[in-house]
This record gives structure tokens, sequence and C-alpha cells, in this order.
């Protein structure tokens, strides 16, 4: 098993997380392991993306948080409760996968039925109404609705407690674009301030503008963990200078490159992208021809395909 | 259970289903109770000239007991003794198989247990919501009776005499134990199949291929009459015979359980079924 690229801070400095689960596991059968030992940990107040292909085990994961799957071992505790104990459910808002309601009530109804379950009021239904901008439609029988329109109204469901925690599985699935850019909008405000949301999706753009945080789930496994600017590694310039060889050489010399790689017939040094202009005077200066310059950045993507040995999102 | 209790009562009553099987219930309950007796009793076909005077009769008798038990007096008796409140266990096996099998063909079982009402209260609150309608059911059926046996006075200028008050209440809990016993069973089979289709078809072809076909077997056997004594159709013929025996011409063969044993196997039936139902809810991931 891969060991996930997790980035560290010492134990007793970081507060007590909203979601944490130990050696979480889930099989089905003797051949079929959805989640392998699975190490999360979701902090208070961030906007945690869960990311991996589709099929690495990500709905399952969120399933056994919200208690609809029961885990074949490990444990999991979520803002301190049993994953699917009334307790916990009472601060915790969720769209698993597509959004599913009545289709013969209104939207209004169909959160009027939820408010009931979920002991929230009734003013509560216009507030989340206006939030996910559905007020004009409320009235629509839920069959009716847009695809874009259900994933609100599923949003809606999961605001009406007002939740601490806001679990979202894929809520851009099936958007157009201007949905997608809507519902991350949407997003971004319901996790600013304290509410803590832990996004699902296989979508790294999508991540990589929403997330503090995220974590890479690959064929079950948590594969790396940590803020995207640190797990894309340390920062670099990328170099293409003529000949390449004598360049590495040079550059291994020069004070500040901590490590050089070729690769493509490229350089990429290990250095402060401050020192770039430095950089490259001391190339030219012996007689190299330097054609392109530029600090370096491991794409999400690189860093994904990386982490998942390849695998389509 | 109590909050679920009340989102079942919404969900169910604002499904236009719930309204549609009233309806057909209704439909049901006087035409094939009433309209369909009274039409073949007051209009008897011409007998033959050459009928003997004794069988014109007895053929005058037998249709004279026919009016006699649409009166509202024996109203009772035709609604249960007589099996026409039968008729309504398919409606209600359709109404105990949506409410619970509906959840998982719309998927909508996740949205409503992470709300956080916990499974127990779930399915508690929506068995409790179900034997509400059950309830309103059998009260609606009363109602038609009472109103087509007071139509069926009217046109035949027969005086309306009520059964008392004690056998309505009575009849309120025969019918709650047969409704609930065949209603919950299309509740379990849902919950057991997950899903509506399957529970619906096997419900319905026992219901009304399987019990009846065991019913008229004529097999004389004891362990063939145990067996029998089991059987839901069985057991609400019986507790029905509390208001008289059936009309002899309907061709109804005589109960084989007392009908208090019969009171308390559909209770147990009741139970059981949805403890099968919360027993399944409970074990099972929802996928």
């Amino acid at each position: 098993m891969v060991a996930p690229v997790r980035q560290e801070t010492a134990e007793k400095d970081r507060p007590s997380p909203l979601v944490e689960t130990r050696s979480l596991t889930k099989r089905y059968g003797p051949r079929i392991t959805a989640v392998r030992e699975l190490d999360l940990r979701v902090e208070r107040g961030e906007v945690y993306g869960f990311l991996g292909p589709n099929g690495a085990g990500k709905t399952t994961t969120l399933r056994m948080l919200l208690g609809l799957i029961r885990p074949t071992s490990g444990s999991a505790a979520v803002i301190g409760e049993k994953p699917g104990s009334p307790a916990g459910l009472e601060k915790i808002g969720a769209l698993v996968e597509s959004p599913a309601f009545y289709p013969y009530l209104s939207g209004r109804d169909n959160l009027r039925v939820m408010a009931r379950y979920s002991g929230a009021s009734r003013s509560r239904i216009g507030e989340v109404l206006e939030q996910v901008e559905l007020s004009g439609r409320a009235k629509d029988k839920f069959k009716k609705y847009s695809l874009g329109m259900k994933q609100r109204l599923g949003v809606a469901a999961a605001l009406l407690k007002d939740p601490e925690l806001l679990i979202l599985d894929e809520p851009t699935n099936g958007l157009d674009p201007k949905g997608m850019a809507d519902m991350r909008g949407l997003i971004r405000r319901l996790g600013k301030g304290e509410r803590t949301v832990l996004l699902s999706s296989h979508l790294l753009g999508e991540v990589e503008q929403i997330c503090d945080r995220i974590g890479v789930i690959s064929k079950g496994s948590l594969v790396a963990e940590g803020a995207i600017a640190e797990l894309r590694g340390r920062e670099g310039i990328m170099v293409r200078a003529t000949p390449v060889e004598e360049a590495a050489q040079i550059a291994e010399k020069l004070a500040g490159v901590e490590e050089v790689t070729v690769n493509d017939g490229a350089l990429r040094l290990t250095a402060d992208p401050e020192r770039a202009a430095e950089i490259n005077a001391k190339l030219v200066s012996a007689g190299l021809r330097v054609s392109e310059l530029r600090p370096a950045e491991q794409s999400l993507e690189e860093l994904f395909l990386e982490l998942t040995d390849g695998e389509t999102v | 259970m109590l909050a679920s209790f009340r989102a079942e009562l919404l969900k169910i009553r604002k499904r236009p289903a719930t309204w549609v099987l009233a309806l057909v219930w209704f439909v049901l309950l006087v035409l094939f109770g009433y309209v369909f007796t009274y039409t073949f009793a007051a209009n008897p076909p011409d007998p033959p000239k050459d009928q003997p005077a004794a069988v014109q009769q007895q053929q005058e008798a037998i249709n004279k007991q026919l009016l006699d038990s649409l009166l509202p007096e024996n109203m009772l008796k035709t609604l249960f003794a007589n099996g026409t409140f039968n008729l309504g266990a398919a409606i209600v096996l359709i109404l105990g198989a949506m409410a619970a099998g509906s959840e998982y063909g719309w998927t909508t079982l996740k949205t409503s247990l992470t709300q956080r009402p916990g499974r127990f209260g779930f399915l508690s609150g929506k068995a409790l919501a179900v034997g509400v309608f059950i309830v309103l059911f059998v009260l609606l059926g009363l109602a038609a009776g009472a109103a087509s046996s007071y139509d069926v006075a009217y046109l035949e200028d027969a005086t309306v005499k009520w059964p008392p008050l004690e056998e309505m209440a009575r009849a309120v809990g025969v019918g709650v134990l047969t409704f609930g016993a065949w209603g919950f069973l299309g509740f379990a089979l849902a919950m057991l199949f997950r899903g509506t289709a399957l529970a619906i078809g096997l419900g319905l072809a026992w219901a009304l291929a399987v019990e009846n076909t065991i019913a008229l077997l004529p097999i004389d056997s004891d362990w063939w009459k145990g067996f029998r004594r089991l059987t839901l159709g069985e057991n609400t013929a019986s507790l029905g015979s509390i208001f008289g025996d059936p009309n002899p011409s309907f061709g109804i063969p005589a109960p084989l359980v007392e009908p208090e044993r019969a009171a308390i196997t559909l209770g147990i039936y009741v139970a059981a079924f949805v403890a099968l139902s919360l027993f399944l809810l409970l074990r099972r991931d929802v996928t």
C-alpha cells in the first residue's frame, strides 16, 4: 500500500477535527474493497476537497460518515459523534450523489418534509430557498425541475439545519458550465465563516478553485492529504537551455539551487523563483543559450496523475 | 418518531396515488357490495313459464334475502361476513407497498435518513402514518357501506335501522385488523424487495390467486387445515363472520378459525410485518 503524502503539524497544536476516520474500511465480499484503511481528518472551518477518480471510494466514504453504510472495520467520528446518530446528524447537512426528493411534491413541500424530519423551523424553509435562489420556483413540483434546480434544492435541504458541517458529494455533476459556476460560487459562500465543507469531486479545477485542503483517494486508499500548494511540492524554476548537459552541470554549482533534474530536454531546478534572473545571467555568461526560463509548478493534474498512477478522472 | 410521523403524514396525504386508491376502494365497495347485488335482486330475470311454483317461491325468497342484506341493519354482515371488505385488501396492500417501496425507487431514503430521524424513528413514524391511513380507509369503507345501504333503503322504501354503536366500533376494529395485516404485508414486502413493483406483484398474486385457491382446494386433511388456519384470507374471513354467517348464495366456505383466535393471529401478523421491516432497515446498508 502506498503511504499517504501528508503535511503534518505537531499533534498537540491541532484542534479537534470535525471529521476523523481511523483505518476506515469497507469491503463487499472477499473480492471488493471499496475503501481501505482510510485515515481522514477534516478540520473545523475549512473547505476540504475529497478528490478521486470515479469509483475510487469517495461516495462510499461519505455514506459511511453519514451512517448510511456500516464500515467493515475501522472507526469514524463526525462532530464527535458516531456516524448516523441523530445527535451528529443534527449538525450535518448532506447532499449525497444525485439529489433525491419526492417527485409529486413541490420544492417547498419537499423541504417541509425534510424540516419535519430534522426538526428545523418552518421559517428556515424560506431562508434556504432564498439562499439557493429557488424561491421563485418553490411551488413547482420537483419532477418539473431542471437538474441544476434539483441540485440547488439538494443544497437547500442540506442547509435546513444551519449545519456546522456540510457534506456535498459531486454537487456539480451533470450541470452545464453556468450551473457549475453558480454552484461553485454558492459553495464558496457557504464555506465562508465557521462552517466546514467536505466536498467530494472528481473535477480537479473544482477543488482547486474552492478548497483549502484536499485528500486524494485512489482505489479506496488515501494517497495524499494537505493544502494544494503544499502537495504540489517545493518551488522551482524550469530552464530550457542548450547544451542541456552543460547547463545542468553549471546549475548544480549555483548557490541556492538544491536539486537539478533533467526532464524532456529541460532542467527543473529546486530553487526560489526569485533567483530566476540571477540564474539566467549565470547561464548566459557561461555561453549557454537560454530559450525559456519560468517558475516551475507541478499542476494539480500532474500531481493527481502521479498520485493515482494515471487513473483517469 | 413523532417528527418522522408528521413528515410521513404529509408525504402520504399529498401523494395523488393515495387518493386514487381511496377512490378505487370506494367504487369497488359500492359496485361489488351494493350496485351489482341490488341490480340483480331488484330486477330478477323472468322465470320460465313451466317453472314449478315452489321453485319460483324459493327464487323470490333468495331475492328478498339479498335485498334485506343490503339494508342498513345488515350493513356489517354485507361488508364483513359476505367478504365485501376483503376487496379492499388488495388496495391497502398497494398503499403499504407504495409507502415503503417508493423510498427505494426514488432513492429518497438517503435524503430522509441524513436529515436526523434515525432508522428506528424513521420507520416507526412511517408505519404509524400508514396505520393512520389504514384507519381512514376502514372508515371510508364503512361510510361507503352506510351511504349505499341508506340508498337501498330509500329505493325500497324500507325503514332505516342502523347497527348498534358497539357493533360499529367492533367493525372498525375488525376492519383495522383486516386492512392492517394486508397493508403491512405490502409494507414488509416492499422493504424486503427494496421497491414497489415486485412487492405489489407478489402481494397481489398471493392475495388474489394463491389465497383463494388455498381456500377452495378440496383437501380434507388436518395438516392442510392447520396451514389454512395461518393464512391471512382465512383469518380475515373468520373475523368477519362475527357479524353473521355469509350469504349462502355467495358460496363462501365456512370459516375454520374462531374469531378471537383470528383477531390475535392478525394482530401478530401486523406486529411481525412491522418488526421484519424494522429489522431489514436497521440491518442493511443504504446504497
